[in-house]
Order: C-alpha cells, then sequence, then structure tokens
C-alpha cells in the first residue's frame, strides 16, 4: 500500500461535460442521500478524465455538498481511483491464485522486459500503465488481463504481443 | 438523575448509573477500561479496540465497551488472561510505527498511549523492519500543527469537525498503515473551535502551535478557573507554573468539563485569551502619567474625593459579583452615580449560538442582577457634570473612540483602576494597578443566568489588589471578602445559605425572575 494522499493539480478548473452531468443527475436520486454519489462521481470523473484530479475531488464535494475531505477519503482509499494520469490504455493483470497459477509472471515479465513497463508504472509514449490488480473473477479463464475495461481471457505471452499491435 | 443499576466487573458488584456506555458507567466508579476513540462528546466509533472486554453472557467472547450499554446484572470481565492479551496486542499494534520522541513530544505526561504502554504492555518493540515514515509537521491551520505519525488515527478531530464545529476539514486518508490524517489541499482548519482537536487527540499528534515546545506538562500548575472572553463563562483549566527566578506565569487554558455551560469545549479566542493574563498589565500605578507606589496612588485617589463634589463610579461588566456589590455599596455610601454602561463590550453578530456570544463580557447579567444602571444617556448625563470618574477597569475605549473620549472626560478627574494598559491607563490622572480574573476569587452570572465561582489561579509575585480592595482603599479600609458574599446571598435567593465553597461545580442555575428580587 502506498501513500496516495500527495493529489495532483491541473491548474484548470473542473466540471462534468454534459453526458456525466446529465448521468449525475439521473443517479443522484436513486440514492437515499447525497453523498451516496460519491464513489458514482468518483467514476464518472474517472470515466471523463482517465484519472481523479484535486480539481475534480473539490468539483465533486461542492456539487455533492459535502466535505471535501470526505471525498479525499474515498478517492484516496480505493485503488482502483487514479490520482494521476494513467496511460491511454490502462493495463491491469490479475494476479491472484488462479491467474498466478496460469502464469500472470510471464506476461508480466514480458511487459516489462519487451516495453520496460513494471506494475505501477506508466510508458514513456504515455500508450500504456500497467497494474497488477486482485482477483477480476474470470478465474476459470485465467491468466485474465484488463485494458480499460475490457477483459481479455486465456492470455499469453504472444496472444498479448498481438493485441497490443492493434493498440495504438 | 439517571437510575442506578448493579452490575459486576471482574466479579465484584459495582452500582453505576444506567443509560450509559461501559466505558462512562464503570468509568464513574473508578474501574477504567482503557480506550483511544472513544470520547463523550463525539461518541462511539469503536475503531481503535482497546475497550475490547468480555462479558459472560453468551455474547462473542470480545465486545467493544464503547459500543456497549451497561445493564444490570452484566458481568464485565476486564482481567481475564484474553482481555489482558488483547489490550497488550492493540497497544503493540499502535506502536508499531509509533515513533519513540516521548522527550520532545509536547503531549508527554498528558498522553493516553504512555499511559496505556506503562499500563497494558510495557516491553520493547519487537519490529525489525523501518517505521513507515509520514509527515511531521504539517500545518493544518487556526494554530494547529499535525504530526501525522504520532497519530493511531482514532479519528477524534475528525469526528469533532464534522458533529460538532460541521466544517469537516479533516480526513483519515488512505488506508492501512499508510492512513493519515490530513486535510484536503487548500481547505485547512478554519472554524473557531479548531484547537479543541489539540485537547482531543489522546497522543502528540495533534499540537498547538502557541504551546508547542513552551512547557513539559507535568511542571504545569491545573488550576480551575472561568473564562472572561464573553458572557458565556466557560470552565477552564489555567495551567500555569512558575519558573526559578521568574514570576507565576500562564501557558495555556483549556476547556473544563461543565455540561450546564460549556460541555467538553471552548473557543480558540477564549483559549488563547490567557496571553492577556500574562502581557500588556499594568503593574505600577501612575499619577499623572508618572509612576508611583501603588500606596501613595491610594492617598492620592483619596484627596481627589475630599475635593471631588459629584463622582461617577464606572464598573467594567467583567468585574465580579463582589467587586459590583463593593462598588455599588460604597457609591450608596458617598453618594455617588454607579453607571456599568459598557455598549463597546457588545459585538452583534459576533455570537454563534453555540459558545461564543456578541456580549464580550463575563458578568454583564450581574451588573443587571445588581440593578445597576447601564444606560449610555444616564452615564453621559452623569458625565457631563461629574468631576471625578472613577473607572473601575471598565475599557472605554471600546465604547467611544480615541478622540470622542477625550472630549468626554474634559475637565473631569479621572481615576482608573485596571488590570491591562490601555490609552486610558496613560491619559488617567491616576492609574491604580488590579489584579485580573486569574489572580482574584470571585462569581460571575453568565449569559444563560448561571452563577459560577471561580477561585484565585495565579499568585503573582507581588499581589495586585483585587478591585474589591482598591474600591475599600479610597475609604482607607481593607475589603472583607466573607462580608461581601455573605451580602451577595442576602441579596440573591438561590445563594441563600450558600458559601464561596458550597455553590456547586457547575454552577447556580439562577430563576428567570431573580433580578427582580433584588432591589437597586
Amino acid at each position: 500500500m502506498s501513500d496516495r494522499s500527495h493529489l495532483i493539480a491541473t491548474g484548470k478548473p473542473f466540471q462534468f461535460d454534459a453526458e456525466r452531468d446529465a448521468m449525475f443527475e439521473r443517479l443522484v436520486v436513486r440514492y437515499p442521500t447525497r453523498e451516496s454519489m460519491i464513489l458514482p462521481s468518483l467514476w464518472l470523473v474517472q470515466e471523463q478524465e482517465g484519472w481523479v484530479s484535486q480539481e475534480a475531488i473539490a468539483y465533486i464535494a461542492d456539487r455533492i455538498g459535502t466535505f471535501a475531505s470526505k471525498v479525499f477519503e474515498a478517492a484516496t482509499f480505493y485503488t482502483m481511483y487514479h490520482l494521476r494520469p494513467m496511460g491511454r490504455y490502462h493495463i491491469c493483470i490479475c494476479r491472484t491464485l488462479s491467474c498466478w497459477l496460469r502464469g500472470k509472471q510471464e506476461i508480466v515479465d514480458y511487459l516489462r522486459g519487451e516495453l520496460g513497463l513494471a506494475p505501477g508504472e506508466i510508458s514513456e509514449d504515455g500508450r500504456f500503465s500497467l497494474e497488477e490488480v486482485e482477483c477480476l473473477g474470470h478465474c476459470g479463464t485465467a491468466p485474465v488481463v484488463q485494458i480499460n475495461g475490457e477483459f481479455y481471457e486465456n492470455m499469453d505471452v504472444d496472444k498479448l504481443k498481438s493485441l497490443l499491435a492493434t493498440l495504438v | 438523575m439517571a437510575d442506578k443499576i448493579t452490575l459486576f466487573v471482574n466479579g465484584v458488584e459495582v452500582e453505576v448509573e444506567s443509560g450509559k456506555n461501559l466505558i462512562d458507567a464503570v468509568a464513574a466508579a473508578g474501574i477504567e477500561i482503557p480506550h483511544l476513540c472513544y470520547h463523550p462528546a463525539l461518541g462511539a466509533d469503536g475503531n481503535c479496540r482497546m475497550c475490547l472486554v468480555g462479558i459472560e453472557d453468551g455474547r462473542p467472547p470480545l465486545v467493544p465497551a464503547c459500543k456497549t450499554p451497561a445493564q444490570a446484572g452484566m458481568k464485565v470481565l476486564l482481567d481475564a488472561a484474553h482481555i489482558k492479551k488483547i489490550q497488550h496486542d492493540v497497544m503493540e499494534f499502535e506502536l508499531i510505527n509509533h515513533p519513540i520522541d516521548c522527550p520532545i513530544c509536547d503531549q508527554a505526561g498528558e498522553c493516553k498511549l504512555q499511559d496505556y504502554y506503562m499500563t497494558y504492555h510495557g516491553q520493547p518493540s519487537r519490529m525489525t523492519v523501518p517505521q513507515v515514515q509520514k509527515s511531521k509537521k504539517l500545518d493544518f491551520g487556526c494554530g494547529v500543527v499535525h504530526d501525522q505519525e504520532r497519530c493511531v488515527t482514532c479519528g477524534r478531530c475528525v469526528r469533532f469537525c464534522r458533529q460538532i464545529t460541521k466544517t469537516g476539514e479533516l480526513g483519515i486518508v488512505n488506508r492501512s498503515d499508510q492512513a493519515r490524517v490530513t486535510i484536503f489541499p487548500g481547505r485547512p482548519l478554519n472554524n473557531r473551535y479548531a484547537l479543541n482537536v489539540v485537547d482531543l487527540c489522546p497522543v502528540g499528534a495533534m499540537t498547538s502551535r502557541d504551546f508547542r515546545f513552551q512547557q513539559r506538562v507535568w511542571f504545569l500548575k491545573k488550576s480551575p478557573g472561568i473564562c472572561h472572553g464573553c458572557s458565556k463563562g466557560c470552565n477552564i483549566v489555567i495551567d500555569h507554573h512558575r519558573e526559578k527566578y521568574a514570576d507565576d506565569r500562564i501557558y495555556r487554558f483549556r476547556p473544563r468539563l461543565n455540561l450546564q455551560v460549556n460541555g467538553y469545549f471552548i473557543c480558540d479566542e477564549g483559549r488563547l485569551s490567557y496571553r492577556r493574563e500574562n502581557e500588556g498589565r499594568l503593574t505600577v500605578a501612575r499619577i499623572g502619567g508618572q509612576p508611583a507606589a501603588v500606596a501613595d496612588a491610594l492617598a492620592a485617589c483619596r484627596d481627589e474625593l475630599q475635593r471631588a463634589q459629584k463622582v461617577v463610579v464606572l464598573l467594567s461588566p467583567s468585574c465580579s459579583l463582589e467587586q459590583m456589590l463593593a462598588a455599588r455599596e460604597w457609591a450608596a455610601r458617598h453618594g455617588a452615580i454607579l453607571s456599568g454602561f459598557s455598549d463597546g463590550y457588545l459585538k452583534p453578530g459576533d455570537g454563534d449560538g453555540y459558545l461564543i456570544q456578541d456580549d464580550k463580557s463575563a458578568n454583564r447579567a450581574g451588573l443587571l442582577l445588581l440593578g445597576i444602571d447601564c444606560r449610555r444617556e444616564t452615564f453621559l448625563a452623569a458625565l457631563a457634570e461629574a468631576q471625578l470618574l472613577i473607572n473601575c477597569d471598565n475599557e472605554l475605549e471600546r465604547s467611544f473612540p480615541l478622540e470622542e473620549l477625550q472630549q468626554l472626560l474634559m475637565g473631569i478627574r479621572t481615576i482608573l483602576a485596571t488590570s491591562h494598559d490601555s490609552p486610558c491607563a496613560a491619559t488617567a490622572d491616576i492609574a491604580v494597578p488590579v489584579a485580573s480574573f486569574s489572580e482574584y476569587d470571585g462569581a460571575v452570572v453568565n449569559c444563560d443566568g448561571i452563577l459560577q465561582c471561580f477561585r484565585k489561579a495565579v499568585g503573582k509575585n507581588e499581589p495586585l489588589p483585587d478591585m474589591a480592595d482598591f474600591i475599600a482603599a479610597l475609604d482607607g479600609t481593607a475589603a472583607d471578602r466573607a462580608g461581601l458574599f455573605t451580602a451577595l446571598a442576602a441579596l440573591i435567593p438561590a445563594l441563600a445559605g450558600q458559601s464561596a465553597d458550597t455553590v456547586p461545580a457547575q454552577g447556580l442555575k439562577l430563576n428567570e425572575n431573580e433580578a427582580a428580587h433584588v432591589s437597586a
């Protein structure tokens, strides 16, 4: 576990785009209190920007009408919220038991060797970022790789190689 | 008064109040259940796990005492081996990353972690890995400085800001051993009660910029007092110390529990008003602006009185009831006009409906109780005819701009008895230094009609006279304090049969129409 408390400020005010704005208003009525919107709002931000900036947290807090410290707490507690810009393609490799036994390490080693990309890092050209995550729930088709939310099952180095070639 | 119930702690029968949780219930009976996160004003959070106890009634083997209501017949286990092991292990967890900087930590001596370590753990660390490093000096604003490494993440400060001040500046970010208290960037502590987090913090993580590194707490003498910063009359602890070769000095004010008045907290302004007790004091008398002995100044006052026909006595609304009564009796004896005009002490809109009041005086209710005229018109009318003004520490510069004040006092001889140096003290014909509220015994009535007695806390090397002494000295006599209190008790029905020692610690609530009983 690392320290995630140093937020990055973009220097520009954040705002939901029209689509997320509408989504926010659609979601907010589902919950008994507006504070329940903290986690969904953080997702909306991440969908929109790819990561969550200091300004975005302040925006969410003000939009919901809660303390910025509460949104700050949630954003730093859940590691799936990215608090810094990630690669254009964010690669999550499952490292839990089934995927580990079925060879996730070969995939990780390949990425490290071929792209110079270690877990937690972003490639220099900003194209890829890599993260080792806990169980993604696809143990039957391990090892599993998730790229920008899309699942790729029964992965091996060759499959990944051809997959990455299609991602520009 | 709540009902009493009987329960058993370690097999011993204990009578406790019902309706409380186990920690508070058995604490009243003198049994300590260790806890870090629970605080009666903030409720049970249950995160520190230090208060785990056993209850022999078939429930799970360990329950947090803070979340367990005391019930009749409950069999609470505190000294069983498995409870002691839990306490020992929780302490070991707390101390994994805790820096051992007690020798430079301000909390040392009043630190829960230190106390519990001695009681429940007392062993060297078994850790061989480097400790997690965090920020050591974060400025949270409002004079609060935070050391994240010392923090035990009990969340008291966070809950205080969310529940009490409702400003929510603080949060616990990250998780596991990286968890830390912090502010959101650019939104620092910004409330008028922020320094209470320093008292709430069970360890030395929250420190006050004002008190940091000033004094070791075991040197401090802790005397009870009443804050005179506004009309709420919050109960405080006056922490003072006389260093070798120096004078008795106050280092800080802390809140003192009084559920009838201020609860567990005080405002920051009141807390820092201790500085005024140390600084800016008038310590020597002045005659015509020249330093003089107090005795000479008092003699000069008596000469002035001989010459003056029309005298106005002006009282400060922060004087004690005894002082006010002494002035009232003196004025009646000498045919002087008595006024309590003090509109300048009112700061409309400054109060917040919690503790802070508009009225920045400690005893305006006392002026009204004693039927002392506080109207501006009558004071100005009296002043227009007066030859001599005896000002009992009323800071007139609060009520009038200085130039207007000079106009008003043109041609009037002024005697000022004051605890603090001021422009008025510089221009008064005679200025006599008197004791401030931490240096005398007295009684004040707060904005809610609660009469509270307080005791002299600070003993200066060269004690200054009490205002009542000054008034008595105008007649060349000494103040009869016991007599003054007896006279007060005769005037105020609620005080009947009481002495300063028997007034309850939480204060006496005066009746709504109490003032009506007191003839002017």
